[in-house]
């Protein structure tokens, strides 16, 4: 037997890198998968009934032999649910018709179904120069499409008629060539990345959480960074090295242990309900009792996710510090140099890779956190974002996006999950990307730093 | 770690009275900055300390009929992350330690380290929207999976040692880490391939319809067995990284000294590196259980958020983090509720705290002694 206990060790390891490459490809197939125009299907089922839509996925029946698959066939507006459940044995005949048009509107979502034709100001388009109008139209910015409307058909026959403003995207899948795909597949993308979202957060894109993100991140660093080095270069450089500095050093070192989620109650009761609440009587009594700073914000998120990060600076900064061998300080001392002129001329210098570690480590970790921020102000939809035209420019009292949180609430708080799931997948990978690289670049810089050191010494 | 002794400034140097003013000065200014940051660290404690004052101003039970199903679920999460965890974790650190040759090590060890960055609102997605379903579709087969991927790895040592020498030089145990992960994707899809039809003819059809039938057992499609396997994972790279640094901290002079004597690599492992290591281990659980205490968002996506008293694995929870990120921007502030979730935070704050202080006072004593006994080596 003890011959085979290794075995099951090893198979951890290989277990272990198996989930990581599971969930990584998941991500990134799904995640990408997301914005690849799928072929559209027109089916004709035995009843006579005609249904078009994306085919998702198929399971057995319960209770029966045989599959069904599942259709998202959209066209709410029409029939009032998005999602059909086709048993495979019931279908009499499949096509991809290269007509079939899958419009991205923003009232209903998607509509999949078929253009009749396009009416402007007297002019009436049909068939393939509908279509070429409609495509022209929408390469305009919106305020200056024309004002049309559109008639279009659905699979099973209804007419509907559409205003051309309501619509984002139009495409027809099946009559695309595969450079076609691609290029509407990094349009789809640049869309994702540079737009608001709509469809109460189901669709669009994440621009205000990526740009709320990385605000309140900047607005962390700002203020972590100056406390985090000076508690470092105090408790290694200044500090007597007792029993109370190591006590203090375990201290800090265990608050990277407390759950983010203290972090967010003391927030909350400290900064908001606190400071915030003093602030508000102080300075804007006169728009109470709506609450100025004495709700989540900007300010508030970026100072609990400060204290957050406290703990990864300082241990990071330190570390760092304690590379650097005495000589250099005791060299220093001897040509004569106070001991400010010794730290911002020898030690800080040389401990300068330590703490862009640190910083790249504090964000990564505060980029990845959502349960503190949803008690310090994060939104589901901030109707402003925190940076304007208007004087003082940064609002740091207003609420705003947050890339972990906008999956959360994507994921969770939908009307219709299903349909989200993909937008939820493309959120996650940008998450989970942003927060990899970052953390690369630390680990790689870490690296450099000791190898640099490992030759000087 | 850090250096023995510091410079300390008893001599002027240099005669400029500027440069030494500006020198105070800046010690004094350090000094002010370091000491706002430990009270802004003592601040948390003491907050937390004297909102939950209110609460014995206040009669009858309140505070322990709200929070005794919350700290139940609680550890029955955390307890169901362990279950997965510890296994996984602790035999990935020995066989990185002490089987892998030094150069693969490097480079699996940061890897394996990478999972903890992911963040953990995406691990609770992929678990409460995607796994969970899976599973409530597949329960027989994972169940299966639970028990047949171990097998399947004996199975794959017991053929090796078999296998041909040639054979063997091909595939050494060494690598078994990374030649192993195709081996177990096979495994996985024969097991998913095969379960359903031994299901049928074992138990006539559907385990869930079986558990309620014969067992009682409820299945919620969100359960503690969900939670187990996402917070596992969560919890295992913390485990794996601080277990591993202790094993490989143990002096290979240890290990060739018992190998000398005529132990197997095993039994050198189990008689002289854990035990020299124990500490250093015990410490990593006490992080990994720490952290699996406080993990917010995963247990909040992946479930159910129903205060149950249950043991059933197959029953949702919900822990005190999830319930304070729920309930506390709800509650008025100076409301009973609004005390009692501090309270929950005061809990979680002080539990996480000891264990990580534990923790570290363990592991500290352990580097002391193991850098004696491995003397000059």
């Amino acid at each position: 037997m003890s011959r085979l206990w290794p075995w099951l060790c090893a198979a951890s390891v290989a277990l272990s890198l198996l989930m990581l490459a599971a969930l990584l490809t998941l991500l990134l197939t799904r995640g990408l998968g997301h914005f690849w125009p799928a072929t559209l299907e027109s089916v004709t089922l035995d009843s006579g009934e005609v249904i078009a839509g994306e085919a998702v996925r198929e399971i057995p029946l319960p209770h029966r032999d045989g599959e069904e698959r599942l259709y998202f066939t959209a066209n709410r507006d029409l029939d009032s649910h998005r999602w059909r459940w086709v048993e495979i044995n019931h279908i009499d005949e499949r096509s991809t018709p290269h007509a079939l048009v899958r419009l991205e509107r923003s009232p209903w979502g998607d509509f999949i179904g078929y253009l009749t034709a396009v009416e402007s100001a007297g002019s009436h388009l049909e068939g393939e120069a509908a279509w070429q109008a409609l495509k022209t139209a929408l390469t305009r910015p919106p305020p200056e499409r024309p004002n049309a409307t559109l008639i279009l058909k659905s699979a099973g026959g209804e007419t509907l008629r559409q205003p051309l403003n309501e619509i984002h995207r139009a495409y027809r899948p099946n009559a695309m060539a595969w450079w076609e795909k691609i290029r509407f597949w990094s349009s789809g993308v640049w869309q994702f990345l540079s737009e608001g979202p709509r469809a109460a957060n189901t669709g669009g894109g994440v621009w205000p959480a990526i740009f709320g993100t990385v605000l309140m991140v900047m607005v962390m660093s700002l203020i972590v960074m100056p406390f985090g080095v000076l508690a470092a270069i105090y408790l290694n450089e200044i500090a007597h090295q007792g029993r109370l500095t190591r006590l203090v050093r375990i201290g800090v070192r265990n608050l990277a242990g407390v759950p983010s989620i203290v972090y967010g109650v003391f927030g909350l009761g400290v900064f908001v309900y606190g400071l915030g609440s003093s602030l508000d009587e102080w300075f804007f009594s006169d728009s109470l009792p709506s609450p100025t700073f004495g709700t989540g914000g900007l300010l508030w998120a970026s100072l609990t996710l400060a204290l957050l990060t406290l703990p990864v600076v300082i241990v990071a900064t330190e570390e760092g510090l304690a590379r650097i061998p005495d000589a250099q300080r005791e060299g220093a001392v001897a040509l004569g140099a106070t001991r400010l002129e010794m730290l911002t001329r020898v030690v800080l210098p040389m401990a300068a890779p330590a703490m862009l570690t640190a910083v790249i480590l504090a964000i990564a970790r505060a980029a990845g956190e959502v349960a503190p921020l949803m008690l310090v102000g994060v939104a589901k939809l901030a109707p402003q974002m925190p940076v304007d035209g208007e004087f003082p420019y940064l609002h740091v009292e207003r609420k705003f996006m947050h890339l972990g949180y906008h999956l959360f609430d994507t994921a969770f708080h939908g009307e219709d999950i299903q349909a989200a799931i993909p937008l939820v997948y493309a959120i996650a990978l940008l998450l989970v990307f942003i927060v990899l690289v970052l953390n690369l670049t630390a680990i790689l810089l870490r690296h450099h730093l000791r190898h640099q050191r490992g030759q000087s010494c | 770690m850090t250096p023995p002794s510091r410079l300390h400034h008893s001599t002027p140097s240099g005669s400029d009275p500027r440069r030494q003013r500006l020198d105070r000065l800046a010690t004094a200014s350090i000094t002010v900055g370091a000491f706002a940051v430990l009270a802004a660290i003592l601040a948390i404690g003491i907050f937390l300390l004297w909102e939950s004052l209110p609460l014995l101003s206040m009669t009858g039970t309140f505070t322990l009929e709200t929070l005794s199903p919350l700290a139940w679920g609680t550890l029955k999460a955390a307890l169901a992350a362990m279950l997965l965890a510890l296994p996984v974790a602790l035999g990935a650190a020995v066989y990185t330690a002490l089987y892998m040759p030094p150069p693969l090590r490097s480079r699996i060890k940061p890897v394996l380290e990478m999972m903890e960055a992911i963040p953990g609102v995406v691990v609770g997605f992929i678990a409460g929207l995607i796994l969970a379903p899976w599973v409530e579709r597949h329960l027989a087969s994972t169940l299966v999976l639970l028990v047949w991927l171990p097998l399947s790895t004996l199975l794959a040592g017991a053929l090796w040692h078999r296998a041909r020498q040639s054979l063997r030089q091909y595939l050494p145990f060494s690598w078994a880490g990374l030649w192993l992960v195709p081996w177990l994707v096979v495994m996985t899809f024969l097991a998913l391939w095969a379960t359903p039809g031994v299901e049928q003819v074992l138990i006539g059809g559907d385990v869930r319809q079986w558990l309620d039938q014969q067992l009682g057992l409820n299945y919620a499609t969100r359960n503690a067995m969900i939670v187990g396997m996402a917070m596992g994972f969560a919890v295992i790279p913390s485990i794996y990284a601080l277990a591993e640094d202790a094993l490989a901290d143990v002096p290979a002079s240890l290990l060739e000294g018992a190998q000398a004597l005529g132990a197997t690599r095993w039994q050198a492992l189990w008689k002289v590196a854990l035990p020299a290591a124990g500490p250093g281990i015990f410490s990593a659980v006490m992080i990994g259980a720490g952290r699996a205490v406080g993990e917010t968002m995963i247990v909040l996506m992946a479930s159910g958020n129903t205060a149950l008293f249950s043991v059933s694995p197959f029953e949702g929870m919900r822990s005190i983090a999830a319930a304070i990120a729920i309930e506390m921007p709800e509650a008025a502030p100076g409301s009973s509720t609004y005390h009692v979730l501090i309270f929950a935070a005061l809990v979680l704050f002080l539990f996480t705290f000891l264990v990580n202080t534990l923790a570290e006072v363990v592991r500290l004593r352990l580097r002391i002694r193991l850098s004696r006994m491995g003397g000059g080596g």
